[in-house]
């Protein structure tokens, strides 16, 4: 019995060393994989490094490069973040077709394409997403993509709290809204999310230290105009949206209903700022900084709670049999998102994304001429949709 | 549709066969269920076998990492619980409760009651609750007279309402990252949910026991636990103090001044290690690996959870799931919440709060334009029954554990009256969430 034991012990110390082993590699691979963003032919003038804006972040994992984007005749500023959130593409995807694509001709557009790069290297446990998405480029290439984690890799830190307090750290306010708190309990696991840890804490967590970086980055620029780009499931109210900070209302509005619906029949809704959700960029960066604060939304099957089989195949595609089903029943009003064609394709979400973009920059210039940017070789919407492939974007 | 109902059926197929069948442990049958799973879902969807392996081996020790937190927790907490009871300090503790406060039978088992909730109203944790506190208390009720079944069902409820209690509900912290409501007017709603009912189930479960406890004749069984508090003093309860105080202080305490929280695991540690100085002497190489043996069912049970949710999302089941519960009339809504929750807290409660208390939320909250503080609390409610449930059942199967129950069915059964109980009351402030709006503060 007791050697009968002893071998049904080895096989099955065997077997977990090589699970460990294989996986372990797997996962190490993604740990470390660096995805190449093409900076050859664009107009990216010059890099930086995020740690420039807080030395607490220097040789971390979240010390990411800084795309600058300068016309050639001085004008107004924005920032683009993308990859906030890992596990929605759209808003990667855009960011990176905008540093490869947009041409300034006047003013500056700075890109931060992976902003959470933390939360790229790893995927969510229990979610059963995918690890990479694959595009082919015009020319024939592969260019592969992380498809990571709503929040930081727990490699980085660790453990999360019961719950997480939030704070404003040392920043003072400069246009906090009246009667707003500036601290919010929230789930222990949100501590790991870098959309609830503006305006950040220079030598805090990861998150909050990245979070800190991007404010400071903001205030020492004086950049007039931050556009965060995310997803969110088709059951979630706030979609196909911007978010906007109070002061950058009357940019949102007049983009949403002038530049994007009547010009190119795009429908998007404009959200306030809730004022006391505190933590998010629309929120945390107009308090606390000059900058017009925006937040874009659009609809991600791959990250909802009715999907069905999960792959590669569903973030690129859209297509989801559980999502049809949903606008189905109950008239429809199970989701803010129409999914009556069964589908919501990523080509769709990233087109949405940077012409939204685009259409805000626009207007920020409108309104302030003093902060205009020029900007040519935009993807053209329909375009991008009808060619339901945004490799072709990609360099 | 049809191709995931076939995708949840192998899954559950195969468990049942691994746990019955077979006799297998839990936790080895939902890996199993998961890896058959995994094979049958990408295989049918047109997957290559190698592309399968190598992302069924992927995602199912990716799930297993899920719980890991929890399973520090428990591990931790065991050494704790085995410490205290080795070192004399539960007997002390129980001798100490019942000569104080026999006279008011009543007050005691609502004081105990309390006792049990508090680690689990700091952690948003049954198994918190039912671990340190709850073996705290489980001779103090055996000593009173109650059967072991009765004590093991007091532990296992006061655990699931003291997770769900304020300040800290993880249920309803879970739900509201899934809807970005911020966490704050629970207060009220949370104390109205559960504080009434703990007194119920308290007294209901207890009180025709004790109601007539005569400690003179009590008194020769308390013998070896005076003789141990005698001798140590009040030394003896010092690792409850250092319990006490570090959960107060890392919970409530520690995040407002910008220290960082230590993390349950190590706060039971600590606690721990001071037990070895403060009573009997103790074998910490015969005492952890003992603790560490008794948690690793229930260890391997959160593993096997976590590989079976990752692939039931990866291939579709979750979804199928959702919708299934969506697809049914309006008015059953209410009964498909107090049933699918629960059932589904069968694999994870706090898993349950995310892929259908998410759901739910949006519906009686935005949908149904209800409050949504209110409708969050009470779902946080309903989900904490999943703690009950087995195969998983933490709170039920730690109840027993404390209370040398052998099989943690019976304690189900004796709690399925306040369960339903709990459901009713949950249900009925989640549809009439609107008219407990007053209760929202803070």
């Amino acid at each position: 019995m007791k050697k009968k034991g002893l071998i049904s012990t080895c096989i099955i110390l065997a077997v977990a060393i090589f699970m460990a082993v294989y996986t372990g590699i797997s996962f190490n691979k993604k740990r470390n994989f660096v995805e190449d963003v093409v900076t050859e032919g664009s107009a990216v003038t010059r890099t930086e490094k995020l740690s420039t804006y807080n030395k607490y972040l220097a040789n971390t994992f979240g010390d990411v490069d800084i795309y600058v984007l300068e016309g050639e005749e001085p004008g107004g500023s924005a920032l683009i973040l993308g990859g906030t959130h890992a596990n929605e593409p759209a808003g990667h995807m855009a960011a990176v077709i905008i540093l490869e694509q947009f041409k300034p001709t006047k003013g500056t557009v700075y890109v931060i394409p992976d902003i959470c790069k933390s939360g790229l290297s790893h995927n969510d446990p229990l979610e059963g997403t995918p690890q990479y998405l694959h595009f082919a480029t015009k020319e024939g290439n592969t260019r592969t993509f992380h498809f990571g984690s709503r929040a930081s890799n727990p490699i980085d830190q660790w453990p999360d709290p019961d719950t997480y307090l939030h704070t404003s750290g040392d920043w003072e306010p400069l246009h906090l809204a009246e009667g707003a708190n500036t601290t919010q309990t929230l789930s222990g696991s949100e501590v790991r999310n870098q959309n609830r840890c503006y305006p950040g804490i220079a030598d805090g967590t990861l998150t909050e230290r990245v979070s800190y970086a991007v404010t400071n980055m903001i205030k020492t620029l004086k950049i007039d105009m931050v556009v965060d780009l995310h997803e969110s499931s088709p059951e979630y109210a706030v979609n196909n949206a911007i978010v906007a900070h109070e002061r950058a209302m009357e940019i949102a509005g007049m983009s949403a209903a002038i530049t994007l619906d009547a010009e190119q029949g795009i429908k998007i809704k404009v959200e306030p700022s809730p004022v006391n959700l505190r933590g998010l960029t629309h929120r945390e960066l107009g308090d606390y900084t000059d900058t017009f604060a925006l937040l874009c939304e659009v609809g991600n099957p791959s990250q909802g709670r009715f999907r069905g089989f999960t792959d590669e195949e569903l973030a690129i595609t859209g297509k989801d049999p559980c999502y049809k089903v949903a606008s189905e029943i109950h008239e429809g009003k199970l989701l803010y998102v129409d999914y009556s064609s069964g589908d919501f394709p990523l080509s769709l979400r990233v087109a949405r994304h940077i012409t939204t973009v685009a259409a805000l920059i626009e207007n920020m210039g409108y309104d302030y001429p003093d902060k205009e940017i020029l900007i040519d070789n935009v993807p053209d919407y329909q375009e991008m949709v009808e060619a339901d492939d945004i490799g072709l974007w990609l360099r | 549709m049809t191709p995931y109902l076939i995708t949840f059926l192998v899954m559950v197929g195969v468990f049942m066969f691994g746990c019955f069948a077979l006799k297998w442990p839990v936790g080895v049958s939902m890996l199993a269920a998961a890896l058959c799973g995994a094979l049958e879902g990408m295989l049918a969807h047109g997957k290559g076998l190698g592309e399968t392996l190598k992302e069924a081996a992927r995602m199912m020790v990716e799930g297993e990492f899920g719980y890991v937190d929890t399973i520090l927790t428990i591990a931790c907490a065991m050494i704790f619980m085995k410490v205290i009871e080795d070192s004399g300090a539960l007997d002390a503790l129980s001798s100490l409760l019942i000569e104080k406060f026999h006279k008011v039978p009543a007050v005691l088992l609502i004081l105990i009651m309390f006792i049990i909730m508090f680690p689990g109203m700091i952690t948003g944790s049954s198994t918190a609750a039912v671990l340190s506190a709850g073996s705290i208390m489980a001779p103090v009720l055996l000593l009173l007279g109650l059967d072991n079944v009765t004590a093991g069902s007091i532990i296992a409820m006061g655990g699931l309402l003291g997770m769900i209690a304020p300040p800290v509900n993880t249920a309803a912290l879970v739900i509201c990252a899934g809807i970005d409501v911020p966490y704050v007017g629970f207060t009220g709603p949370l104390l109205l949910l559960t504080f009434p009912l703990a007194i119920l189930f308290v007294l209901l479960l207890g009180l025709p026991k004790v109601k007539n406890l005569d400690y003179e004749k009590l008194k020769p069984a308390l013998e070896k636990q005076d003789a141990t508090r005698r001798e140590y003093g009040v030394k003896i309860y010092i690792p409850f103090f250092v319990l006490v105080v570090l959960m107060i202080f890392f919970k409530v305490i520690a995040q407002r001044i910008g220290v960082e929280d230590i993390g349950m695991p190590v706060i039971f540690l600590i606690s721990a290690i001071v037990g070895f100085f403060t009573g009997r002497k103790i074998n910490p190489l015969k005492a952890v690996p003992e603790a560490i043996r008794t948690a690793t069912p229930v260890m391997a049970i959160l593993m096997g959870v976590g590989m079976f949710i990752e692939i039931m999302t990866a291939t579709g089941v979750r979804g199928f799931i959702v919708m299934t519960c969506l697809e049914i009339p309006e008015v059953l809504w209410i009964i498909a919440c107090c049933v699918s929750i629960p059932l589904f807290g069968a694999v994870s409660s706090f898993g349950a709060c995310s892929v259908l208390g998410v759901p739910f939320a949006y519906i009686y909250g935005t949908y149904l334009n209800g409050n949504v503080v209110v409708c969050l609390a009470a779902i946080s409610l309903i989900a904490s029954v999943g703690d009950m449930m087995p195969p998983t059942a933490l709170a039920g199967l730690f109840a027993a554990q404390v209370t040398n129950v052998k099989q943690y069915t019976k304690i189900l059964k004796k709690c399925i009256v306040p369960i339903l109980i709990l459901l009713v009351w949950a249900g009925f402030v989640l549809v009439k969430s609107k008219a407990f709006s007053w209760a929202v503060f803070g």
